[in-house]
């Protein structure tokens, strides 16, 4: 039974992620990808790559009056899940990126970190509605998959644990007001748990660091 | 392969419900039981809220767990998660939402009380409410119930209380409640098994939120893995294998079975020799097991005379709207729902269907964030992305679910079988699932998701949206994947030819052959199914010592 990491199927997620999402369920421990994403440092990513991904997650969840992806680190998760459970998905995203460039090159003449916040969105708005102008026709990674897979993966970098790269200083959690994993933290109280005690968010009590 | 020539008294296969509550009763009788389990002894540790590694990638449970699924023998089959079930010691009730139902009196006789439906093979249990009564109680008490003992009008006859209180409600409990009263039902804390104090030595419910999809690191939560199986250690009587894949169940020449075989985590065949074996693989496990096990007198699966093996495959329909609020609703608090109403659960032909279910005040998609962040487009049709998309990711506190447990009804061309093509981590054909709804089941699907939404209204939610269950998936055809609750594969009944088991659980076929998961439903119930799964496995539980006692096995 030696084959049986190699075994374990990379399942089509198409439960709460819609559809076209792979995401390795049932990949093994342990976690290398909350030990790797101490460091900040690119995995997988070019700089390049690093920086168009990181444009198009901050399209996603913009920074408005309280942070985003950007400020989350999303990318960061990125890199170091494909690095590890997620390498399944290196393939969309080497095919994706290439064809992104090329169709922001086509679009607008410059490569998309470097294009105007208006002109991102036009572009990813073309991705959804696959209105593209260079994308190669039998490319796996369709506009609408490469979009979508990025989408997931921000939202997932925004919101998981900060041991895995992301949501930097509990930024994700803040916007969308979870007051953490607060289970190992006391639990609430039955004040709490009625609404008449305030509850205190992790980073607020959290000394670890 | 490594035979060791003890044999044991029983040998229990699967050690979730099913399997979890036979192991303690026996042991605690006295015998020498050995406990098979596939899946891993897992840890407290590891149940550390951590969404991405227990809910999203399904790091923790069933991490080897394939199964595939078509609607039919035309449609292509598809590799997926059709049943949300659990391979660990403690099984699927590791990570349940702990909802401790009775099932109605009626809900043993669906046959007797509505009459043959064309298109389904309804049937009646061949035990009644008065039958599983005092096993419910022995379950409630074991698993430390809570609940408003009286408090549903609509619910089964209790004759003791719930041994525990009911917990604080949270705001999105009352929201709930305040809804269900203006539309003139009746609202009452949802039981659960959750400690609502020390009890039973184990502590009192911390209110942490993650319950459902996570174990409980504090043993609050009742389950076989906090309850049964320490006690039944205590004993010294159990020899509990982990990762331990049973593969075979050999017969001797007298059609007896002799014990089981498994295979280990290297790979490495072993057989157990036992008098007594107990199939509690839960009802996919279940069903592969039996049909593993080909032999000359029985060609077609063990103890599968009827044909009826892996038939009658049912769960429940899960109805649900998502309802957002002005202010706070703290549903990620406590556990997954605190209150229900049973009004609309009694049969009435005259809706257009017929059956029914509970319903109840749920957190929003999930108590989590990103179960939430990832499914609100696919629920609710939401923006996926740019500013729209993070003022609704800002909803979460103020959002909620009205979700139903509605019964389906039972179909004998939905069913499992071996898939021929996909094997498993320890090279099984893994369970096939042909499945497609009973049109009684969409009529009711959707009556139940309007009369959510008139209850969402009624609550005074500002905005209100159809979805799917949490974790559940319901593709174009109201298909359900990713189901918790997996019944019906081994009926229960008195007529060999009509059922796989008899009504104590015991083989028609094969004296020592006994089925205690949720195989043996005949119905699925409009409850979430485990309470009765233990109440029915205490009851066998008694009838097998008694027997063993009287030398009768
Ligand atoms: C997320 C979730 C929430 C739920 N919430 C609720 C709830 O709130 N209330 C409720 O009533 N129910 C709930 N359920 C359902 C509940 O978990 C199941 O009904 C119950 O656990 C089924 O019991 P069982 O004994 O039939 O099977 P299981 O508990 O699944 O046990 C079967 C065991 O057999 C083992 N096994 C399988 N094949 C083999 C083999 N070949 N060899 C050895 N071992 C094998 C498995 O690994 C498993 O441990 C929930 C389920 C899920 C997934």
């Amino acid at each position: 039974m030696n084959s049986m990491l190699s075994r374990r199927g990379f399942l089509r997620l198409g439960t709460a992620f819609g559809t076209g999402l792979v995401l390795s369920a049932n990949s093994p421990r342990p976690l290398a990808a909350a030990a790797a994403a101490a460091s900040g440092a690119p995995e997988i990513f070019s700089a390049g790559q690093w920086a168009t991904i990181e444009a198009m997650t901050s399209c996603i969840i913009p920074t408005d009056h309280e942070p985003g992806a950007l400020e989350a680190n999303c990318v960061n998760f990125i890199d170091k899940a494909l690095a590890r459970e997620d390498a399944a998905l290196l393939p969309t995203y080497r095919a994706g990126i290439t064809a992104f460039i090329e169709e922001s090159q086509a679009h607008f003449g410059k490569p998309f970190a470097q294009l105007r916040v208006d002109n991102r969105n036009r572009l990813l708005s073309a991705l959804e509605q696959g209105d593209t102008l260079s994308w190669p026709q039998n490319l796996a990674a369709t506009p609408q998959l490469f979009l979508h897979t990025v989408i997931v993966h921000t939202l997932i970098g925004f919101l998981a644990d900060p041991g895995y790269g992301g949501n930097r200083g509990y930024a994700g959690w803040q916007v969308v007001g979870y007051p953490g994993t607060e289970h190992h933290m006391g639990g609430y109280s039955k004040e709490q748990v009625e609404g008449t005690a305030p509850v205190i968010p992790m980073w607020k009590t959290d000394r670890s660091g | 392969m490594t035979t060791k020539s003890k044999i044991y008294d029983v040998c229990v296969i699967g050690t979730g419900a099913g399997g979890g509550v036979m192991i303690d009763q026996l042991t605690a009788a006295g015998m020498d039981v050995v406990a098979l389990e596939r899946g891993p002894l897992l840890s407290l540790a590891e149940f550390n809220e951590d969404e991405l590694k227990t809910v999203i990638r399904r790091q923790v449970f069933a991490r080897d767990k394939v199964d595939t699924y078509r609607q039919d023998e035309h449609s292509p089959t598809e590799k997926g998660n059709i049943a949300e079930i659990t391979h660990c010691v403690g099984g699927s009730i590791t990570h349940w939402g702990a909802w401790a139902w009775r099932f109605r009196p009626d809900d043993f006789h669906v046959l007797s009380k509505e009459g043959p439906v064309a298109g389904a093979s309804l049937a009646d249990w061949p035990i009644s409410y008065e039958d599983l009564e005092p096993y419910y109680y022995r379950a409630e008490l074991d698993f430390g119930a809570s609940g408003d003992s009286g408090g549903n009008p609509f619910g089964a006859p209790r004759k003791q209380p719930y041994p525990n209180p009911p917990h604080p409600w949270r705001p999105s409990s009352h929201r709930f409640a305040r809804g269900a009263r203006k539309m003139g039902y009746t609202p009452f804390a949802l039981p659960v098994a959750i400690n609502s104090q020390v009890y039973g030595n184990r502590p009192a419910c911390m209110y942490g939120g993650a319950c459902r999809s996570n174990g409980c690191p504090i043993n609050a939560k009742a389950s076989t893995l906090s309850v049964s199986l320490p006690r039944a250690l205590a004993t010294g009587r159990l020899d509990l294998r982990a990762n331990a894949a049973v593969y075979e169940l050999p017969l001797d020449n007298s059609g007896r079975l002799l014990g089981a075989r498994y295979l280990d985590e290297d790979g490495n065949r072993h057989e157990v020799k036992a008098r007594q074996v107990v199939l509690a693989a839960g009802a996919m496990g279940t069903t592969q097991l039996m049909l593993l096990s080909k032999s000359a007198l029985f060609p077609d699966g063990l103890a599968n005379g009827s044909g009826l093996v892996g038939h009658n495959y049912s769960y429940h329909h899960y109805p649900g709207v998502a309802a957002v609020f002005e202010d706070d609703l703290r549903a990620y608090t406590g556990y997954e729902a605190h209150a229900a109403v049973d009004d609309l659960h009694p049969s009435d032909s005259s809706r257009g269907f017929i059956r029914g279910g509970v319903i109840a005040e749920t957190n929003a998609l999930s108590n989590q964030p990103i179960a939430f962040a990832t499914g609100l487009h696919q629920f609710t049709g939401h923006a996926r992305w740019g500013a729209a998309l993070k003022q609704r990711l800002r909803e979460f506190p103020r959002t909620m679910a009205f979700a139903g447990i509605c019964e389906e009804l039972p179909m004998d061309s939905n069913r499992v079988d071996l898939d021929p093509e996909v094997t498993d981590t320890f090279g099984l054909p893994v369970p096939r699932v042909t499945k497609k709804n009973h049109p009684n089941d969409a009529v009711m699907h959707q009556w139940f998701c309007n009369k959510l939404s008139e209850l969402a209204h009624a609550a005074g939610a500002s905005q209100i949206y159809q979805i799917r269950t949490p974790g559940a998936f319901v593709d174009k055809n109201n298909s359900l994947k990713s189901n918790p609750h997996n019944h019906g594969t081994c009926r229960m009944g008195d007529n060999p030819s009509a059922s796989v088991v008899d009504k104590w659980c015991r083989s028609h076929e094969v004296s020592n052959l006994w089925v205690t998961d949720a195989s043996v439903f005949p119905t699925a119930g409009g409850y979430n199914p485990t309470l009765t799964i233990l109440a029915n496995s205490y009851r066998v539980a008694d009838y097998f010592i008694e027997q063993a006692r009287s030398l009768s096995l």
